[in-house]
């Protein structure tokens, strides 16, 4: 699509004259700068000076309103000796990383699958869409159901002692619950992405390896993956972020229970403004935005090297 | 009912969005909407017919008394031609209100620690020369200070007080042929003769964190320890508060958390994943003989079962019946903001609030106390077995309202009921303690 256009622009551009086509030029800066200002302008207003307002308030004991006063770095120290604090990083890294794998293994085969040649694929691709338009906090409370009350009734029925407890109630496998349900909610997008990645493989390729009598398995290992490997590290970089920022659906499913097994560090943020500690909690979300920088900057670094080796 | 949001709201409060976004949640939402609204025909209203008059908003948080607030302010209208009134109902937005500077002139509102951070950070004016304040008893006025004290100002004003204990099934009662339990002892006997009968002695519900903190929690250790006493000293400590200190949970609280484990050994078996109205939906169906929640889970579990006949007693965690107390809860109580500018006019409706008559009316049209000396006693047979404990002044804020919402006491309870782990609870609440004192006291 890209070629056409440009071979409809050139012409234009060589056979205009010389002064019309700087005016032009800076008139399109200017559109430029027209859309970029007030994005800048809204992102500096609302994102950025409110960052540095909460930056400021991290050195401080300020509930959010009343009288405050200066207590230097205490906040980020007292965090360093909180396991609650230490906790919900533990947990929301774990999860973040599990989710991020089983998101993109159920994610490529479900696009393998729905890229094949079956029946009533537009139905299929549909369906398997669905849970990506329905609101985070909705699914949590129908999967809280499920698990609570659904399954455990089920498994007396089938005499299965096991699973006669919510795995929301156990402690030691909540955790699972969260994952299973974000990751139900988030393969879709992620399935996108590979699908979009699937149909730019030229089908040429594969006719040239079945000619060579290469097999199913064979075709995805040596053709399928590496051509899709761009796709997997986008899956990834954006699923990993996006998971870091884990909340609605744990609000939903566990409220960070049973005890504190899954609290993530952004509810343990937001518990600050509720919980007269404002300052502290701010001073855990600078610590929050330094540390999801830093992996930012790991995976960029990454992704450079993979585009070199991709080229 | 309000109170039970209200509570939820100090004890585990870091779970506001559940709060919100919970049916009840909901079903609060659609009446602040509603009650928004009223307030905003009511704005209309006046500014066409009457323009010299002051106008305050007014503040209260119980959805169920919306309409008895709007016909108090009518007739308030009707008594006097200064103030104009705007009934607010939307409680959700109160701490970021304060952070903007422009709070309610009029706060009628659930005191708990969460609202005592206003008073704390001096936000609130000194309502301490009021004759109205006089009238209040000094024993429930203490109860404000149980929180917070800025300087030595009066300026929170109990309004209305509600009082909790055990609600038990009167069916199963004379059944299984218990009596009202007096002492901790009976209240075991009682619980291994409603299980040799095969009948749940105490209902829970897990699930709901905030359940655990104002029921088994708030209710054992109300009568086994001096509450209000502890917390004092506890925070007399500030920074140097412990694991190792004089005063810390890991000593003064270890009975009355091994009794909860004891008392929780009798209890249903899915509890860890049932919620408060599965609680109340198993109640009405006389699922159990007794159930840790307040008076309102009554009118819920009525409304789902109109045969039900319920009682309510004090939990004895103690063997002398006269160390027995009642949870009690400032339901309601009046505020002026410092910011307010209407405080004068803030300050009529206020005093017309206090009048007697008001006030006596609206308590004992919910279920609820007046907090002045000499008030009538409340006379409903649905809480009458509480009735004789608020007379006699032996009741305690529960402890579980003490904790700022820093501390999850709520998901250390449901830890330490489904591990079973006492000393490990204590030594969370004495470590977390240790850690707000030191970045908060």
């Amino acid at each position: 699509m890209s070629a056409p256009a440009a071979i409809k622009t050139r012409p234009a551009r060589s056979t205009a004259p010389p002064g019309p086509a700087t005016a032009r030029r800076r008139k399109a800066d200017r559109t430029y700068y027209l859309m970029l200002v007030p994005a800048v302008l809204l992102f500096t207003v609302f994102i950025s000076l409110t960052g540095l307002v909460g930056m400021f308030y991290s050195l401080t004991n300020y509930a959010g309103f009343g009288d405050w006063k200066f207590i230097g770095l205490r906040n980020y120290t007292s965090m360093l000796g909180d396991p609650r604090i230490l906790e919900s990083y533990g947990f929301t890294i774990w999860f973040a990383v599990v989710t991020t794998v089983v998101v993109n293994a159920v994610a490529l085969l479900l696009a393998i699958g729905l890229n094949g040649r079956i029946k009533w694929k537009t139905g299929l691709r549909g369906i398997y869409f669905i849970p990506m338009v329905i609101s985070g906090i909705v699914i949590a409370y129908v999967f809280n159901y499920l698990f609570s009350t659904a399954a455990p009734a089920l498994a007396t029925q089938l005499g299965w002692t096991a699973g006669q407890s919510s795995i929301l109630a156990n402690e030691n496998w909540a955790w699972l619950a969260v994952v299973i349900v974000t990751a139900w909610q988030a393969t879709p997008s992620a399935l996108i992405i590979y699908l979009a990645g699937l149909m730019a493989i030229p089908k040429e390729v594969y006719e040239a390896a079945e000619l060579d009598g290469a097999g199913g398995w064979r075709r995805f290992r040596s053709i399928t993956f590496p051509l899709l490997i761009g796709y997997v590290v986008i899956n990834t970089i954006l699923g990993f972020k996006g998971f870091l920022n884990a909340y609605d659906i744990i609000v939903g499913l566990t409220n960070g229970g049973p005890g504190t097994a899954t609290m993530s560090v952004a509810m343990t943020i937001f518990s600050g403004f509720d919980g007269g500690e404002y300052a502290f909690q701010m001073a855990n979300a600078v610590v929050f935005f330094v540390f999801t920088l830093a992996v930012s900057l790991l995976q960029l670094l990454f992704v450079r090297n993979r585009e070199v080796n991709l080229s | 009912m309000r109170s039970r949001t209200a509570m939820r709201s100090t004890t585990v409060s870091q779970h506001s969005l559940s709060r919100s976004l919970s049916r009840r949640g909901l079903l609060r939402l659609g009446g602040a909407l509603a009650g928004a609204a009223a307030g905003g025909a009511l704005l209309a209203g006046y500014a066409s017919s009457d323009d010299r008059r002051t106008t305050i908003r007014f503040l209260q948080n119980k959805p169920e008394a919306i309409p008895y607030f709007d016909k108090l302010i009518e007739e308030f209208h009707r008594a006097q031609s200064e103030v104009y009134v705007v009934h607010d109902s939307t409680p959700a937005a109160l701490t970021p209100q304060f952070a903007r500077g422009t709070p309610p002139d009029l706060g009628c509102y659930n005191y708990n620690l969460e609202t005592s951070n206003f008073l704390a950070r001096g936000e609130l004016s000194d309502l301490g020369r009021l004759p109205e304040a006089r009238r209040i008893d000094a024993q429930v006025q203490d109860l404000v200070g149980q929180y917070a004290q800025y300087k030595s100002e009066t300026s929170v004003l109990p309004y209305s007080v509600t009082a909790a204990g055990v609600i038990y099934n009167k069916d199963l009662f004379e059944k299984a042929g218990v009596a009202i339990p007096r002492t901790w002892t009976e209240l075991l006997k009682a619980c291994r003769t409603f299980k040799a009968q095969g009948i749940v002695p105490v209902l829970q519900t897990y699930k709901e964190t905030w359940t655990l903190s104002q029921g088994l929690f708030d209710y054992v250790s109300g009568s086994a320890l001096d509450v209000a006493g502890f917390f004092t000293r506890l925070k007399e400590l500030g920074p140097k508060a412990g694991p190792g200190a004089e005063v810390s949970f890991g000593k003064d609280f270890k009975d009355a958390v091994e009794k909860m484990l004891v008392l929780a050994s009798y209890t249903n078996a899915d509890a860890p994943s049932r919620t408060y109205y599965d609680g109340n939906v198993a109640f009405a169906h006389g699922k159990a003989a007794m159930y840790l929640q307040g008076p309102w889970a009554i009118g819920e579990i009525e409304k789902i079962n109109p045969k039900a006949r319920l009682g309510t007693f004090a939990l004895p965690a103690t063997e002398d019946p006269e160390d027995v107390k009642v949870r009690v809860n400032l339901d309601l109580a009046l505020w002026i903001p410092d910011a307010s500018e209407e405080r004068n006019a803030a300050t009529a409706f206020l005093r017309y609030l206090m009048r007697p008559e008001v006030m006596d009316a609206y308590n004992a049209k919910h279920l609820a106390w007046s907090p002045t000396r000499n008030a009538p006693a409340m006379r409903d047979g649905r809480v009458a077995g509480i009735q004789s404990y608020v007379d006699a002044g032996r009741f305690y804020q529960g402890a579980g309202t003490y904790f700022p919402g820093a501390i999850p006491l709520g998901n250390y309870l449901q830890e330490l009921l489904i591990g079973g782990n006492a000393d490990a609870f204590l030594r969370k609440l004495d470590d977390d303690w240790a850690r707000y004192a030191q970045r908060s006291l």
